[in-house]
């Protein structure tokens, strides 16, 4: 049996969630590494009806044409409030995984339909991979994405058939072996078989988020299409068959996974053996994502030391993490008493990651692609709101004293380190341990003093060192 | 469309701390040095697709009044609510909202590019945004036009060179070496620390100092985060040191409630950054709301009121922001320096909808404006005739936008416009 210790159930929680106090890393840490991937992997056992009263009490999403209960801000606090309140953090996370991958936005598409795109996501996230990707084909945000609602017999337009292989599923070139995947006029032929499309309100329904998708016969381009040398009276169903089960698209899809969820790959042949490992994997397992992912989780590269904080923190991952590993609050009010709940999105936004608005079709590039000195900046001043407001009675987020009493300790050393261990756990290098410790212990004349626990001390400079540590260059690491 | 997005930022981000840091000088000396020869360009981007045929109304056009039966001036309705005329000559005329810009054309300060556009144009915001910030026509992908700029002439200059007025960095500013850093608000733009707890604040910036300066592996995330870290805190000091030194005479006007002059409110930022940093030379902007797909004109209550409705309250804005920016340019002896361009995305439908809007169009009009400028009308009014409009309706462009930038690069800026375009374009004659 391979170890499993608390920094590797951290690790994991990262990874898997958006981290958590050292109480549930601890109750992770018991039940072993496979114990602990296939608890987080099969979310839908765990209970999480804290969540859903929660977001019974916060939103209220009845009718999409009401703007004041539902708008694009409603549709961000209420992901937020998952983020940082479901127990299923996977599930969050795995949506937030295919929400980069399948990138849709805002900047085109109603938050009626990116919201629903949102449930589909999140309802096939670890389905087999064909089924999602039919989904994400039928999808009204994708449809409109994508053009897929201009795209009928006589006028195809491009729009999806390119993406869905260039980004969606393998690449313009194979990942290991470089050879190009499909030809201009395989984009054109798959672009006919996906003609036609539609999407409308489920006829009867009152429900305006209750859609259906259905193909407009006389729009769809029924004829024999030449797809990857192959001519057949190709469906629409046929071609996500057809894309989901090429080597390529194996080999793509776990790159991205593991760009995401582990480290950057490079081309050397070891990743290129790592990549073939896992694309064998999806293969053997019936593109099953939720096969795949357990492969990867148990794996020893994702417990090496290269994966270990071997990322930068998304902007989604670095507030809500904050909040769940400090065991702070976050209060996200209701449409007419939201405080200032709005806080956790906006933050996110300003540091590059405005949830249902990825720049592009593309989605977000990741780690050093969030750093700039304007995003430092808000990673920095993100922390202090967060340790620094005291508004406990309205929405939004901050912590207690009381909470962080718990981790602090009786010698200032011993504060500075449990404050580490709890943000990450981080290890630093050089002096930074010192120079915390000494911060600890300097009042405001800069003069030293005795390290005293007291509601006063808690309140002021426990509040510095935890805003410290979150400045730290290794907090910003994932 | 693939894209290299932040590309530039994996490629850069290690040189950040190379051009950082600024001179302390420009603390003393900052007033010496605004009387240089600055060469100042200030881009505002409409963003939405605005109306170019009731911005620059062709008054005379009788295709204009029949395929827009309601949302179209007649030369009587264009005068500004002082009852000014808008009219320009014996063509064109501008938005009754845009007085203020009326009476800088009439000063010889503003060129008016007509019919500015590009081949196979795309009527999707986001691809023909792409297009015209990365002045790449086959799919917007690669690096931001104003980024090759800024790597060609800016690297090695000061972090605020270039600077972002708002919150993401649009497109035009992806480079590979220069990082424009973004600031939506100069109160965030600085390092927090508790309100509460003041007198401990020395004591945070020297323990972030000395825990963000110690070494890492170069090359590694920790490396970079850590100097970005030192230079984005030392970056804030300089921006809150020069910010508040910032005084006018001109009042920037608040705009309509409860959105507000926002471009307004960003102009102003852009005059406080110019205005106290020495090399802040190269300010964007972005203004939205131009989407006016319906009720580009009148309200549900007024439907008929041509002076009211979304596109009129923009242009007003619009108007009125780039007065006070002119003004207080001027007031701090910088009117020679500063020039300003003005794009969009798309103008237009030729032909209204049935919601008294107008959906996506192609070409359009750009306003360049300043003392530097050789004010007048450019280009052609593209042909509204059904034989002249394309296949779907839309006005044919005569200029080609990477010509206005072209002419921008190499007769404002004094850079090398076939260097960041990639081709060369003819000089579109409105800097002589």
């Amino acid at each position: 049996m391979a170890t499993f210790d608390f920094n590797q159930a951290a690790h994991l929680l990262r990874r898997m969630g958006f981290a958590g106090p050292p109480e549930e890393i601890d109750a992770l840490v018991t039940r072993g590494r496979e114990g602990a991937v296939d608890h987080l992997l099969n979310y839908n056992q765990i209970d999480n009806k804290p969540l859903d009263d929660l977001l019974a009490a916060s939103f209220d999403f009845t009718d999409p044409r009401d703007n004041e209960k539902f708008n694009q801000a409603e549709i961000r606090r209420w992901w937020l409030t998952r983020m940082v309140h479901s127990r299923r953090q996977f599930e969050e996370k795995m949506t937030l995984f295919w929400h980069n991958h399948f990138a849709t936005s805002l900047s085109k598409v109603e938050e009626r339909l990116m919201y629903v795109q949102n449930l589909t996501l999140r309802a096939h996230a670890l389905d087999k991979f064909d089924t999602l990707l039919l989904n994400v084909s039928r999808d009204p945000a994708m449809l409109i994405w994508l053009d897929g609602i201009t795209n009928v017999l006589g006028s195809p337009n491009e729009n999806w058939a390119r993406e869905l292989q260039e980004l969606f599923t393998m690449g313009i070139n194979d990942v290991v072996t470089g050879q190009p995947n499909y030809t201009e006029n395989d984009v054109k032929e798959i672009a006919r078989a996906f003609t036609g499309g539609r999407f409308r309100q489920v006829r009867g329904s009152e429900d305006r988020f209750n859609l259906e998708f259905l193909i407009v016969p006389g729009q769809h381009d029924n004829a024999a299409k030449t797809i990857y040398g192959q001519t057949a009276l190709f469906s629409w169903e046929d071609v996500i068959t057809l894309v989901s089960a090429k080597r390529a698209t194996a080999r793509f899809l776990v790159k991205e996974i593991f760009e995401f969820f582990v480290y950057p790959l490079t081309s050397s042949s070891a990743d290129k053996a790592t990549i073939n490992k896992f694309a064998d994997v999806y293969e053997s397992r019936d593109h099953s994502i939720k096969d795949l992912m357990r492969a990867i989780f148990v794996s020893d590269e994702f417990f090496s030391s290269r994966a270990v904080f071997g990322l930068i923190k998304q902007p989604a991952e670095l507030v809500v993490g904050a909040i769940r590993m400090l065991g702070g609050q976050y209060a996200p009010g209701t449409f007419e008493r939201r405080g200032s709940s709005n806080v956790l999105y906006q933050s996110a936004r300003v540091m590059g990651q405005d949830m249902f608005n990825p720049p592009d079709v593309n989605g977000w590039d990741l780690n050093l692609a969030w750093i700039n000195t304007a995003t430092m900046l808000d990673r920095f001043n993100f922390s202090n709101n967060l340790l620094n407001n005291r508004r406990t009675d309205l929405p939004g987020m901050f912590v207690t004293n009381e909470q962080l009493g718990k981790y602090t300790k009786g010698t200032a050393k011993k504060t500075v380190k449990k404050f580490l261990s709890v943000l990450g756990p981080l290890g630093v290098t050089g002096n930074a341990v010192a120079t915390l410790k000494d911060y600890l212990l300097k009042d405001n004349q800069g003069n030293k003093i005795e390290f005293a626990v007291t509601d006063q001390l808690i309140d002021s400079k426990i509040r510095g060192l935890a805003h410290q540590i979150m400045c730290l260059p290794e907090f910003q690491l994932n | 469309m693939p894209t290299t997005r932040r590309q530039f930022i994996k490629r850069g981000a290690g040189m950040v701390s190379l051009s950082l840091v600024m001179p302390k000088i420009w603390l003393s000396s900052a007033r010496a040095q605004t009387l240089a020869n600055r060469k100042i360009l200030v881009v505002i981007q409409l963003s939405g697709g605005n109306d170019g045929l009731n911005t620059f109304v062709p008054y005379t056009d009788s295709n204009y009044f029949s395929l827009r039966p309601d949302l179209s001036f007649r030369d009587t309705e264009l005068k500004d609510d002082q009852g000014r005329t808008t009219l320009l000559d014996d063509r064109f005329g501008l938005h009754p909202s845009m007085g203020e810009i009326k009476a800088l054309y009439d000063a010889g300060n503003v060129a008016i590019v007509n019919g500015v556009g590009y081949p196979s144009p795309n009527l999707s915001h986001f691809l023909s945004k792409d297009i015209w910030s990365t002045a790449n026509l086959n799919g917007g992908a690669g690096n931001g036009w104003l980024g090759k700029y800024a790597d060609q002439s800016l690297f090695g200059k000061s972090d605020l060179s270039a600077v972002n007025i708002g919150g993401a960095l649009p497109k035009a500013f992806f480079a590979d070496k220069v990082v424009v850093p973004s600031i939506s608000s100069f109160a965030n733009y600085t390092f927090q620390t508790d309100p509460r707890n003041q007198g401990d604040r020395i004591n945070q910036l020297n323990a972030f100092n000395a825990t963000n300066h110690r070494t890492f592996p170069e090359g590694s995330f920790l490396s970079t985060l850590a100097s970005t870290g030192v230079d984005a805190l030392a970056g804030a000091q300089e921006v809150t040191a020069a910010v508040a030194r910032y005084t006018s005479t001109v009042t920037y006007p608040a705009g309509t409630p409860p959105r507000g002059n926002q471009l307004a409110t960003a102009l102003k930022m852009a005059a406080q950054l110019i205005t106290t940093i020495p090399d802040a030379d190269l300010l964007y902007v972005e203004f939205g709301g131009f989407d006016t797909h319906s009720l580009q004109i009148g309200s549900t209550q007024d439907p008929d009121n041509k002076l009211i409705g979304d596109h009129a309250v923009l242009l007003n804005d619009f108007s009125e922001a780039v007065k006070a920016f002119y003004d207080d340019m001027a007031a701090h002896g910088l009117a020679e320096n500063v020039v300003i361009m003005e794009w969009s995305e798309f103008g237009r439908r030729p032909q209204q909808n049935a919601s008294f809007g107008l959906d996506h169009g192609t070409s359009s009009q750009m306003f360049i404006i300043g003392n530097p400028v050789h004010g007048g009308v450019y280009g052609q009014q593209p042909s509204l005739s059904p034989t002249g409009l394309d296949g779907a309706g839309n006005m044919v462009f005569n200029v080609d936008f990477r010509a206005v930038y072209a002419t921008i690069l190499d007769k404002w800026l004094g850079a090398d416009s076939q260097a960041v375009l990639g081709s060369r374009f003819e000089d579109v004659g409105f800097f002589g």
